[in-house]
């Protein structure tokens, strides 16, 4: 370990460590545009720049390393002006594009002006003219004029994806950082570019004159979207439930977890978020019988039928069509209900389909938690439409998958024979209208539990965006379900959250007592 | 159409390529030999080049354009290069050089219809001693004056 | 004294042909490097010669040699630094043209002593004719068995080539050198690491400047404290001397570190032109702040320039006549430093971007009062804050030529 003192504030770090993150661990912020922590220093924005004792030019934070007993000052006249003056030369041929640059707010070079800079302009000159709004792939546009040449993206293309579509041509003030012969960047990483970018060169197409960065609010969740669990940001309009405005939902960003994503998402999971918005169920629905249902009445009633088969020995008449993108939680519950308790083992799973997998974040499969069910202990057995619904008395359907496996007119000649079908669904599908109930859940965004991801790293998470509809999540309908069966009453009782079962499942299956943190 | 290099550069080339231990330190000397057998070195020249060093047509262009000897479109049989610089400045090189561009008819950076004279200007070519100077493809001349000037472009077929 | 190290064959026919090298006297250095010395007092006589570098940065030989660590499993390489970008710089021309073999000497000498097997001439894209030559040099080098494998039969190898550059002032930046030698954009590096550890190929490297390296094989021969003699005790040898501008004798002259400067221009390079006087004198290459007419009274070696806050440089010394507009040199420092700026780091890219403008608006008439001290201030943006020297060699000659000049630029900004 090596001690030295940063603003006159003692600091203790690892051996190796830069002035930059020594001084983040002391809670300082070092004001920088071209450092980043995905690649090495690259020590060209000369924003970093710090006093330290003994040496008579100021150093870069992001690339010195500290040595036992160094004295680094981070708010120094020096630094200051060092600092003002790398903003001035960045603003002087910075294009007066804020009222309409989607960066706004969340832009490097405002936050920093603020900081530090605050001084009248001393520009008389013609600013430099480059490119501005071109396409600089299916997600991306280019401003070429308010590059502030940091070379993020061009790392990024370099190091992460491999794939080089940018680099740094002609040389001096001419430089400029752009793509080749035209050729767009078309990989599934290029929102991350977006992300990386400190100011507004490279911006989200999607997100494009939509809305400001301050307007939004922000909540953490995790990308369903295939088995990875890349941990997102979900930025969404707050003031969605008050005034009318567009939409809820603007965009996705990537959240730093070391052991599961790094610093990236991919493009599948950053602008797949419409699912969240579009297309959902918002109340109860019963194409038979009583004409409401509220929440409350559904477990008793459910829990009615399924003990009737239960007490008469026909549990093989009670049927579940589950997917992999219930939670760790549910999946136990449905376990230890219908498994245990109920002992039906026609038990089966309907997913949306696989796809391809790139050497990067992406998996083949396209839902997060088949890792979980696995552990749960849980055959993954492919759906076999026959076996189903031959002898079904009671079917319980989760997610709207099942359209897929077989053709409208088949399905409903199926289900028409089962006597009570219940589907727990996010969205709207052609089976809403084939099954007697119909219950709206919320998704992964809208409730709390955890996920295993594919390398069987356990992830919780909590709500990070509220959900208004008519809905309950599958697990606390799965808890009162149980606690309605009458015969583990107490059992089920204990799991008034998600935690609480999580616990429990600690205690009753060695991978999660293993992956609990 | 992509550039084929002649089999008597191709010797030459892969005598430069195996100086290195890494192939791709060979670019700058395969730039110029590129340069000099095709005359530029646009995108279609870029793809040979980089497929001879195994490295991609968008590190050829970042090279390219940050070297002023590579050209990316072609120049005149000569290309006349005018120092610019300090020294050469002194002894009045911009009157020399505004006398070469009325004398070709042509601005800077532009080459004559017959496509025999390129003017352009660069930075100190290291020939103080006989500023002003200019040199032309590679070759040198100092002390110049306008009818120095004029002798020399006579010369040239 | 005025010993003659290095040009003393420029005058001599075919001097750059090996048959007349040997002749007089060439490569004995070599040949008592390594049959007579080791290379640990190789480097101790160069250490004491004190034999400092000649491309600009003045650092010592010996020391940087040193620094190259012992027993690392990678190969070492020597790179000879003769990319002669610095304006007003003509000297290294002169020994790569009359006297290719000294340099390849020196080369050997600095090779064997180091444990390099490999050494590539970084040579400037438009010397293509004194590359020819070199080429040239090397190859009867090889065939006589002064260079490639087992030389003198002292089991030590050595291959050397000629690397072009393409027209990039920053490449005579050593870092930036290496990244060009590497097939890159001559983007200079951070340091650390320093080349002496991580350079060409992340092996380790030393890069020396022609003249530099010109220097060893004397020193080997006739030794440190000679060589001492002939320059200053911590400044030792001698320095060619590159004049032009308004003189009637512009080019190279060989004279002792120590020389005066008043003695170069007025004595040696003849003074001034018919009709001129004399206005100021860069003393070291263009990046060498400017020294009044009044302050040429001056010793040419390292320390007296930078005591003078100046800098020797690569003892390049441009004369200025009062018939030359300090705008206009204003004017063509700025377009230099701009035009070669390789735009990496911000205050270089834009700093020297935007002094251009200013001084090109000064120059056509439509200076304002501020403009002066905006120079200033964004050149002290500049000095100091860049990730390598060219952001200095931009701030310091501007800064200097505003400050000296002051009452001339105002005076012109005013008409």
């Amino acid at each position: 370990m090596v001690k030295i003192i940063i603003d006159d504030k003692p600091v203790e770090v690892e051996e190796g460590t830069t002035v930059f993150n020594a001084a983040k661990d002391a809670g300082i912020a070092i004001p920088h545009f071209c450092y980043h922590p995905a690649f090495a220093p690259e020590g060209t924005c000369r924003m970093c720049l710090v006093e330290i004792e003994g040496i008579p030019k100021l150093e870069l934070a992001c690339s010195t390393i500290v040595r036992e007993g160094m004295k680094v000052f981070t708010q120094s006249d020096r630094v200051v002006e060092a600092r003002r003056g790398v903003l001035e030369f960045l603003l002087a041929d910075h294009p007066l594009d804020c009222p309409i640059c989607d960066q706004a707010g969340d832009c490097k070079l405002q936050d920093y002006y603020e900081e530090y800079g605050l001084y009248d302009s001393h520009f008389s000159e013609v600013k430099e003219k480059r490119g501005k709004k071109s396409k600089l792939g299916p997600h991306l546009i280019h401003d070429q004029e308010r590059c502030v040449l940091c070379r993020r993206c061009v790392r990024f293309l370099q190091e992460v994806t491999k794939t080089q579509e940018m680099g740094v041509f002609e040389r001096g003030v001419h430089a400029e950082v752009n793509i080749h012969e035209g050729i767009l960047i078309d990989n599934n990483y290029s929102g991350n570019l977006a992300e990386i970018c400190p100011v507004g060169a490279i911006t989200d197409t999607d997100f494009r004159f939509k809305t400001r960065s301050w307007f939004l609010g922000k909540g953490t969740s995790i990308c369903p979207h295939c088995s990875r669990g890349c941990n997102i940001t979900i930025e969404y309009n707050a003031f969605f439930h008050r005034f009318p405005v567009p939409q809820r939902v603007y965009r996705i960003k990537s959240l730093y977890n070391p052991n599961v994503n790094g610093y990236w998402i991919c493009d599948l999971g950053r602008y797949g978020y419409r699912y969240l918005d579009d297309d959902r169920l918002d109340e109860i629905r019963v194409n038979s019988g009583n004409d409401k249902l509220a929440w409350q009445a559904v477990a008793p009633l459910l829990a009615e039928k399924l003990n009737r088969l239960r007490y008469m020995n026909r549990a093989s008449r009670i049927a579940l069509v589950l997917n992999t993108w219930l939670t760790n939680e549910e999946l136990f519950l449905v376990k230890k209900i219908f498994g245990d308790d109920l002992k039906t083992n026609k038990i089966v799973f309907a997913d949306p389909p696989q796809g391809k997998a790139d050497d990067l974040l992406l998996t083949e499969d396209r839902s997060p938690n088949r890792k979980g069910a696995e552990a749960i202990g849980f055959d993954l057995n492919p759906l076999d439409l026959d076996v189903l619904f031959e002898k079904t008395d009671i079917l319980l359907i989760f997610g709207s998958y099942l359209k897929d496996k077989a053709n409208p007119a088949e399905l409903k000649t199926h289900l028409d024979k089962i006597e009570t079908t219940i589907l727990l669904s996010s969205h709207k599908s052609e089976l809403d209208a084939l099954v007697d109930v119909v219950l709206p859940v919320p998704t992964i965004a809208e409730k709390s539990g955890s996920l295993t991801n594919c390398e069987g790293v356990v992830q919780t998470f909590s709500p990070a965006l509220e959900d208004h509809r008519n809905s309950c999540p599958e697990w606390q309908f799965l808890v009162d379900l149980g606690k309605e069966l009458g015969s583990n009453f107490k059992y089920y009782s204990q799991f008034t959250s998600t935690q609480a079962i999580l616990k429990e499942m600690g205690k009753e299956i060695v991978f999660f007592e293993m992956n609990n943190d | 159409m992509s550039p084929e290099f002649s089999e008597q550069t191709k010797k030459k080339l892969q005598e430069i390529i195996a100086r290195y231990p890494q192939k791709r330190a060979a670019l700058l000397p395969v730039l110029h030999l590129a340069q000099r057998e095709f005359g530029r070195i646009s995108f279609e020249e870029e793809k040979a080049v980089a497929s001879l060093l195994e490295i991609k047509p968008i590190e050829v262009r970042e090279v390219v354009t940050f070297y002023s000897m590579f050209m990316r479109e072609p120049v005149g049989k000569y290309h006349i290069q005018v120092c610019s610089n300090l020294s050469c400045a002194i002894l009045g090189a911009e009157n020399l050089i505004d006398y070469l561009k009325e004398k070709l008819g042509i601005g800077l950076g532009e080459t004559t219809a017959d496509q025999k004279f390129t003017l352009t200007t660069v930075e100190c070519l290291g020939a103080c001693e006989y500023a002003p100077c200019m040199m032309i493809n590679f070759d040198y001349y100092g002390n110049l004056d306008q009818s120095k000037i004029d002798e020399i472009l006579d010369k040239l077929e | 004294m005025n010993e003659k190290i290095l040009s003393k064959l420029f005058d001599v026919e075919q001097a750059h042909k090996i048959d007349v090298y040997l002749e007089k006297k060439g490569y004995q250095a070599v040949r008592k490097a390594v049959e007579k010395m080791t290379p640990e007092l190789i480097l101790e006589e160069v250490k004491n010669a004190s034999l400092r570098g000649r491309g600009g940065a003045g650092f010592p030989a010996g020391v940087k040699w040193g620094f190259v660590p012992k027993g690392v499993d990678k190969p070492k390489y020597l790179c000879v630094n003769a990319d002669e970008g610095e304006p007003g710089t003509f000297k290294d021309k002169y020994i790569m043209s009359y006297n290719p073999h000294l340099l390849i000497e020196g080369i050997i000498i600095t090779s064997y002593c180091v444990g390099i097997h490999k050494a590539y001439i970084y040579i400037r894209g438009e010397y293509e004719n004194i590359a020819l030559r070199l080429e040239e040099a090397i190859a009867e080098a090889e065939d006589k068995g002064y260079l490639g494998k087992n030389i003198l039969n002292s089991g030590f190898d050595l291959d050397l080539f000629v690397h072009r550059g393409a027209g990039a002032y920053v490449c005579g930046e050593e870092t930036a050198l290496l990244e060009s030698l590497e097939g890159k954009r001559g983007n200079p590096r951070l340091k650390p690491p320093f080349p002496a550890s991580i350079g060409l190929f992340n092996c380790p490297t030393v890069i020396n400047n022609v003249e530099t390296l010109s220097n060893v094989p004397s020193i080997i021969l006739n030794g440190a404290d000679w060589f001492c003699q002939v320059g200053l005790p911590k400044d030792g040898g001698t320095r060619i001397f590159g004049v032009s501008g308004m003189v009637k004798k512009p080019g190279v002259y060989e004279l002792p570190i120590g020389s005066s400067l008043k003695e170069i221009i007025f004595d040696h390079a003849g003074g001034m032109k018919e009709g001129k006087e004399l206005k100021a004198v860069i003393p070291g290459g263009m990046s060498a702040p400017v020294l009044t007419a009044d302050e040429i009274d001056i010793k040419m070696d390292f320390d007296s320039l930078v005591e003078a806050k100046s800098m020797l440089g690569s003892a390049a010394i441009i004369v200025i006549d009062t018939d030359t507009s300090m705008i206009d040199v204003l004017r063509l420092v700025t377009k230099f430093y701009a035009h070669e700026s390789c735009g990496q780091c911000t205050p270089c890219r834009i700093g020297n971007n935007w002094i251009r403008k200013t001084v090109n608006r000064i120059a056509s008439g439509e200076g304002r009062k501020e403009d002066l001290d905006n120079i200033i201030r964004l050149a002290n943006n500049i000095l100091g804050k860049t990730l390598c020297p060219l952001g200095d060699a931009a701030a310091m000659p501007i800064i200097s030529i505003v400050q000296k000049f002051r009452q001339e630029l105002e005076s012109y900004m005013r008409n």
